[in-house]
């Protein structure tokens, strides 16, 4: 439950900003070869464009249901299995019973030329060879993103309220962009919002995961909010917290949203609170909110949710001081993660003795898939 | 968070300022050759692990291999041998590379197609069916599964009547890599690493002629890293095993001599035989003075080469074949083993015949027709060479010392330290292509408009149909029992910490399945999501 803030918003009279387009960049199969789909993720951030990369091994399904949730201007398939004949039909398939048909799809790789033509009489947009120039695939994304047709906000309206996750990523969308809703507020909802904090690389995404697999499997709906921190020089980022969040089968009840932080302070980006709102009236059980790799003050993700977890890792003490100040002092409880490393007794030890009260410490391993169960059943109860 | 040592790739590139347009004397000022070359054959190795190299013996010329299904690839190693080649080299299919089934979800539309598919002890009998084991010496590229592979060999061995004490072979069996960068990793690091010890345990102690691990450093430089930070990474990872197999009891002595190298030979073509030869003399100080090894077994760098795969391009073909004999070349004069040269037509799918044969016909007219097999490192005592051997060796170091401080290579892995420098090293040859500083012939330059495309080889849909009929059949008609309790030892073992190899290779001849394996000790040592990413 939420409420939201008074947030001046743009008018509709002021002229639209053009926004950078967002790309969702995908590996499909078992192939690993992914120098050039990260090249082009890094690339297409320093053009200021807002890059998901949902890693390796995916199915077509997760693939576009991911575009579907993270309202993409393109998503862009890297193969370089010469399976594009078996893939591409399929990603077009869904893309179609999905009802995302608006999201062009293009294609990188090793693609012989009798190929091209079948790809792009099958719906492929653009198909980019080894040795494509930068410019000109950063130039026919950009065509691509003004060409796309943007649904009018009666549309997204009523689709939100019949519980469409296509509005509901649109919403965002608008919410993100600071675009102006009129009368609109999302409805209450009874959502317990979770906040997921820590320093950089103590597996927060991988732990969120595994966290919202266990509260899914208990039938409730998951919506994951995963902010990731933009270049506040070109506007780029990569998001890839939701790289870890794409194991298991596709699930539409799972809804995970990757937002750059855009400059917000306090590792959330802006209008959070609003767009945790929308997810909030939308009907989620519960909501867990990912803040940018933390530091010892960045506190703000307290006055927007519920709970807060502290995710540390042994021998992090260097990274997040064990002092009772900032950011240790806003945990409701504490994870340890990667207790499969050496060293987690001791850190446990420190930590229990730096927190002095009874705030609850658990033991986890995302890695070993061990100690999530007892976290979820924390989260439920508390 | 550690900053990276400048290992930029091009600042060891062949050029110099226009002040001093080369190398002279005062650039290797405290050059002696004695300690820094020493003769070929003897420490610190620079020149060669041999001393009389290629005039007694050229380098094995060991063209990688494998399509289709287990009777397909058979009858192209029945074909090799016949033609006098005495050492098969296995490629496997994606699925088999990745542990999984043929008839798994993800292996769709992958089996067969970039190498041979084997899902259990039945296929291995198939592919060595008519080959006596002990007459053969077998290269595996294979990594996560090496393990698993390994059994099935052992097994096929086993009913010919061969004992493992006969088996000749590489097992390629580097996971370290697979985390850097080719990405065909299961388990997480630690446990990952434990089973590549289990199997240098256990061919020291029962496989003494097998060459263990092939520490590779060619699918870090494809991915992206520059010169020196390949030759560190690799030796990294080597010293990696190294300390493992200690830490297990083993003594160094014992293993070492069966650890081998595998590098890229890219294009730059005097880096390249600098960082081949400054390999050498690394590894060999490394083993005397940080491990105390005292046979020189275990002193001298054995090395495979193969010329770059990502620096053909798929417009105007026919270049690669030029491209292909430069680096090759570069491989020669720095020193390798043994030798793959890649096919033209690579950029687009798996070579022709023709092709592959072409790119054969590259290593023989540089073994037979230039005559640069006349004196061992002809280049060495070149100010340039010398000077570049002595950049790459120091880089290397500045490497090591950030790894160390990190507490390893796996403590590294955790922090992404490999991944990301590789990425970076790769985003930043982009560029400098992108801003016309370096230039490729065909696509960057002299461009042409596009001719028509070369024949390729083709894969039909078949062999992956063939082989899920196939393991349907044998799931169904195994000894149940039999299985499940195979599995269930293998589980206990992994859980208990023992040694997996007898559990595998038990459970081979219980026809579990390479997928069914892998399942079980995933069950045990977890699975691994990869690590930071950015």
């Amino acid at each position: 439950m939420v409420t939201t803030t008074e947030t001046k918003r743009e008018t509709m009279s002021d002229k639209p900003k053009a926004h950078p387009p967002r790309i969702l960049l995908a590996k499909i199969g078992l192939d690993g070869h992914d120098r050039g789909v990260k090249v082009l993720a890094r690339s297409f951030r320093d053009a200021g464009i807002e890059v998901i990369y949902t890693g390796l091994w995916q199915t077509c399904e997760a693939t576009m249901l991911a575009a579907l949730q993270e309202d993409v201007d393109i998503v862009g398939v890297s193969l370089l299995s010469a399976a594009h004949l078996t893939v591409m039909p399929e990603i077009l398939r869904i893309r179609k019973e999905l009802d995302v048909e608006n999201i062009p799809i293009v294609l990188g790789g090793i693609v012989p030329d009798a190929d091209q033509p079948k790809l792009k009489e099958m719906g492929v947009a653009a198909v980019f060879n080894p040795g494509s120039p930068l410019d000109e695939i950063i130039d026919a994304l950009r065509k691509l993103t003004a060409a796309n047709q943007k649904p009018n906000f009666s549309d997204i309206k009523s689709g939100y309220e019949k519980r469409d996750p296509r509005a509901l990523a649109k919403l965002i969308t608008k919410i993100q962009r600071n675009t102006d809703l009129g009368e609109f507020k999302p409805p209450a909802g009874n959502a317990k919002i979770i906040g997921v904090t820590g320093a950089p690389g103590v597996g927060k995404s991988s732990f969120i995961a595994k966290l919202g697999r266990r509260l899914r499997d208990k039938g409730n709906k998951v919506g994951v909010v995963a902010i990731d921190p933009s270049s506040p020089i070109t506007g780029g980022a990569l998001l890839g917290d939701r790289l870890r969040m794409m194991a298991g089968t596709p699930d539409t009840d799972f809804f995970v949203r990757s937002l750059s932080s855009g400059g917000a302070h306090g590792a959330l980006a802006p209008h959070c609170i609003d767009v945790i709102a929308a997810m909030d009236g939308f009907g989620f059980d519960y909501i867990v909110v990912e803040t940018v790799g933390a530091g010892q003050s960045d506190v703000a993700i307290r006055d927007l949710v519920d709970k807060t977890v502290l995710l540390l890792m042994p021998d992090s003490g260097d990274a997040v001081q064990f002092s009772k100040a900032g950011i240790m002092e806003i945990a409701s409880c504490f994870v340890l993660n990667k207790c499969d490393l050496a060293g987690a007794d001791a850190t446990q030890a420190q930590l229990v003795g730096a927190i002095g009260d009874d705030r609850p410490v658990f033991r986890v391993s995302t890695i070993r898939d061990e100690g999530v169960d007892a976290v979820a059943e924390w989260v439920a109860s508390s | 968070m550690i900053s990276r040592a400048d290992t930029d790739s091009t600042t060891t590139k062949a050029t110099q300022s226009s002040d001093k347009p080369f190398v002279d004397a005062q650039d290797i000022p405290a050059f002696d050759p004695a300690t820094a070359l020493g003769e070929p054959g003897s420490f610190p190795y620079t020149r060669g692990v041999h001393r009389t190299m290629y005039q007694q013996r050229l380098w094995t010329m060991r063209q990688f291999a494998g399509f289709g299904s287990a009777k397909d690839t058979n009858q192209r190693f029945k074909y090799l041998l016949a033609h006098g080649t005495s050492g098969l080299s296995t490629a496997f299919d994606l699925p088999t590379l990745m542990g999984r089934d043929g008839d798994d979800p993800l292996s769709l539309g992958e089996v067969g197609r970039c190498g041979v598919a084997i899902s259990s002890l039945a296929d291995m009998r198939v592919l060595f069916d008519g080959i006596k084991l002990d007459e053969v010496s077998t290269s595996m590229t294979i990594n996560a599964p090496a393990a698993i592979l390994l059994a099935f060999y052992i097994a096929v061995a086993d009913e010919q009547g061969v004992s493992p004490d006969k088996l000749r072979g590489t097992l390629q069996n580097d996971i370290l890599k697979e985390f850097h960068a080719q990405n065909e990793y299961v388990f997480p690091p630690q446990p990952s690493v434990d089973l590549v010890t289990d199997t240098i345990e256990y061919c020291t102690k029962n496989m003494p002629q097998w060459n263990t691990v092939s520490i590779s450093g060619y699918h870090i430089r494809e991915a992206g890293s520059s010169a020196a930070e390949e030759l560190a990474f690799t030796l990294a990872d080597g010293m990696a095993y190294v300390e493992q197999a200690i830490k297990r009891g083993l003594d160094v002595d014992d293993f070492a001599p069966r650890l081998s190298f595998f590098f890229d030979a890219h294009n730059d073509f005097f880096e390249e035989i600098a960082k081949l030869r400054a390999s050498r003399r690394i590894w060999a100080r490394v083993m005397r003075d940080r491990f105390g090894a005292k046979n020189e077994r275990s002193l001298i760098l054995r090395m495979h080469c193969q010329t770059a795969g990502v620096t053909l391009t798929e417009q105007q073909p026919m270049n690669n074949v030029v491209r292909v004999a430069f680096q090759a070349l570069a491989g020669v004069l720095g020193g390798t083993n043994s030798l793959h040269t890649n096919s033209m037509d690579e950029t687009l799918a798996l070579p022709t015949q023709d092709a592959a044969k072409l790119a054969l016909r590259t290593q023989q007219i540089i073994a037979h027709e230039s005559n640069v097999t006349q004196t061992v490192d002809p280049l060495g005592g070149s100010y340039f060479i010398e000077k570049l051997t002595n950049e790459i060796e120091a880089k290397a170091r500045a490497i090591f010392d950030q790894i160390d401080a990190m507490g390893g290579v796996l403590p590294a892995i955790d922090r992404g330290y490999f991944r990301r420098a590789i990425a970076e090293s790769a985003h930043k040859q982009q560029k400098q292509l992108d801003a016309g500083e370096t230039k490729i012939v065909g696509v960057t330059d002299f461009k042409e408009d596009r001719a028509p495309g070369i024949d390729i080889l083709q894969i039909t849909q078949k062999t992956e149909d063939d082989q899920v009929a196939r393991l349907k059949k044998l799931k169904k008609d195994r000894d149940q029992k039999r299985h499940t309790e195979a599995l269930t030892r293998l589980r206990d073992d992994a859980r208990a910490g023992k040694n997996v190899m007898p559990a595998l290779v038990n459970a081979s001849k219980a026809d579990a399945t390479v997928g069914e394996m892998m399942e079980t000790m995933k069950s045990v040592f977890g699975a691994y999501d990869g690590g930071p990413e950015w």
